[in-house]
């Protein structure tokens, strides 16, 4: 009885092998994007993918699938609901549809959402407050081999999406790929994708916020109020400062409200002021503004203005290594 | 000697099957209810994931659960609530949650709750955010008595 369930089980490998070496040239061509230089806040913005497909499939085999898209944009668009994705191919136009978060990417056993943040990161970004989205076709698509020979297999994903209100200068990421794969590490075939030039969003809420160029002073979280806990970071390694070469960096800050009014003002130089270095020029203080401001407990702090400074207090560095102050706008949204 | 015997093997099951009546509900029920009674300080501080507990000095942050129902902190510090008031859990034996009422404050807070054994120490685990709803910190204290 063992004989036929063992026939059958080396049928089943040789066929599962079989069928890899078949599928493994059916691939997709290099990912383009096109995205505008600058985008105007709280309108929509439309990006392009383009890729195509290139079907090198054993005969008689056809390959049936699903066109993947993904995007990584700033979690304040909020494109979860407001990103429309669409495609046009000579095999026809269509919509894709976000995938379900409780559909789980197979190899990293998290939704493809997750599995795609973890796969391709933030690219050129330097500060994450991003996320990946991704969406598959509703119609499905079959393919026989070299059929890229005979016919234009390419295809475009259009992405229309509201850019938010924030002012931003931005990398965006994009991904495509076959609904049958997985986001496997070693597949360079059916997982394609890049980031964008960046795109400055422009007319907008608030002071601009940076997230491709090396930053003198950043704060994190990006989004966070006077009761949580931030983490300001000072990077003299960006360019020459009067703090060049300096072993001890002081905050001096200022604390308004809402209403522009000053709260407290700190430029003492301590331990409490005193940023810590963490290696690469880089040093950072993690404070919680409304332990660290002697404020009422009715205030609330709406924005900060602060400093870098020497042990002295005669060397201080200010935003773009200018006179003016840096600036932190308390805002969840 | 037959009639022995049989009497033998009946009382023998008895015992066998009574035995087994009290043993199996036992293990169904054993669940002690959650007792976070004593001064707990903090172990560790994350936020968003990240460990932040060897940047920040915590070594004055202390909790406290006393038997009658109320809490206090020991220093004014970044958590989720600043006064002292009465706590009580969402459930006694299965708790997902630590419910806070601060002094003369209407709201109560609840936050996330577990109570780990770690390396053979029972933790606190406080979950919850402090201003901005997408950014949570996490707090894991060791009993101090």
């Amino acid at each position: 009885m063992k004989r036929p369930f063992q026939k059958l089980t080396y049928l089943y490998l040789l066929v599962g092998l079989g069928m890899t070496l078949f599928l493994v040239h059916c691939g997709l061509t290099a990912l383009t994007v096109t995205v505008p230089k600058e985008a105007k806040a709280n309108e929509t913005a439309t990006f392009y993918m383009h890729s195509g497909a290139e079907p090198n499939i054993e005969e008689p085999n056809t390959y049936t699938t699903q066109l993947l898209a993904g995007i990584m944009v700033p979690k304040s668009w909020n494109a979860r609901r407001n990103a429309v994705l669409t495609y046009t191919s000579s095999k026809g136009n269509g919509t894709l549809r976000m995938i379900p978060d409780s559909e789980t990417e197979p190899v990293s056993g998290l939704s493809w959402h997750e599995a795609a943040k973890k796969m391709f990161g933030i690219g050129p970004n330097l500060i994450d407050d991003f996320e990946w989205i991704i969406y598959r076709s509703t119609q499905s698509f079959t393919f026989v081999n070299n059929e890229h020979e005979t016919a234009d297999l390419s295809f475009d994903v259009k992405v229309e999406c509201n850019v938010g209100s924030e002012n931003m200068l931005v990398s965006l990421g994009f991904y495509v790929g076959s609904s049958i794969e997985n986001l496997r590490p070693e597949d360079t075939d059916y997982k394609k994708f890049t980031f964008s030039d960046p795109l400055e969003i422009i007319d907008g809420e608030g002071d601009l916020i940076d997230f491709v160029n090396p930053q003198l002073g950043t704060v994190q979280p990006v989004k966070s109020l006077d009761n949580d806990i931030v983490t300001l970071t000072f990077d003299a390694g960006v360019t020459h400062t009067d703090l060049d070469d300096m072993d001890e960096i002081y905050l001096s800050a200022k604390a308004f409200d809402a209403a522009g009014q000053l709260l407290d003002e700190i430029s003492t130089r301590d331990d409490k002021t005193k940023l810590t270095g963490v290696g690469g020029k880089k040093f950072i203080l993690d404070l919680w503004p409304r332990g660290y401001f002697d404020i009422q407990k009715e205030s609330r702090i709406a924005k900060l203005e602060y400093f870098y400074t020497d042990a002295t207090g005669t060397k201080k560095v200010g935003y773009g290594n200018t006179d003016e102050p840096f600036t932190y706008t308390f805002r969840c949204e | 000697m037959k009639r022995l015997s049989h009497w033998v093997f009946t009382v023998l099951s008895l015992i066998t099957l009574s035995s087994c009546e009290e043993e199996t509900p036992k293990i169904v029920t054993d669940e002690t209810a959650k007792d976070v009674t004593g001064d707990w300080k903090v172990l560790k501080l994350t936020r968003n994931g990240e460990d932040l507990s060897k940047r920040l000095d915590l070594n004055d942050f202390q909790i406290s659960f006393k038997a009658d129902g109320t809490y206090s902190l020991s220093e004014q510090l970044p958590f989720v609530v600043n006064d002292i008031g009465t706590y009580r859990l969402s459930d006694p034996q299965y708790p997902f949650g630590l419910i806070l009422q601060p002094q003369g404050d209407a709201a109560e807070v609840q936050v996330k709750f577990q109570f780990p054994i770690i390396k053979g120490k029972r933790q606190l685990s406080l979950s919850f955010s402090l201003g901005c709803s997408s950014n949570t910190y996490q707090f894991d204290f060791e009993r101090q008595n």
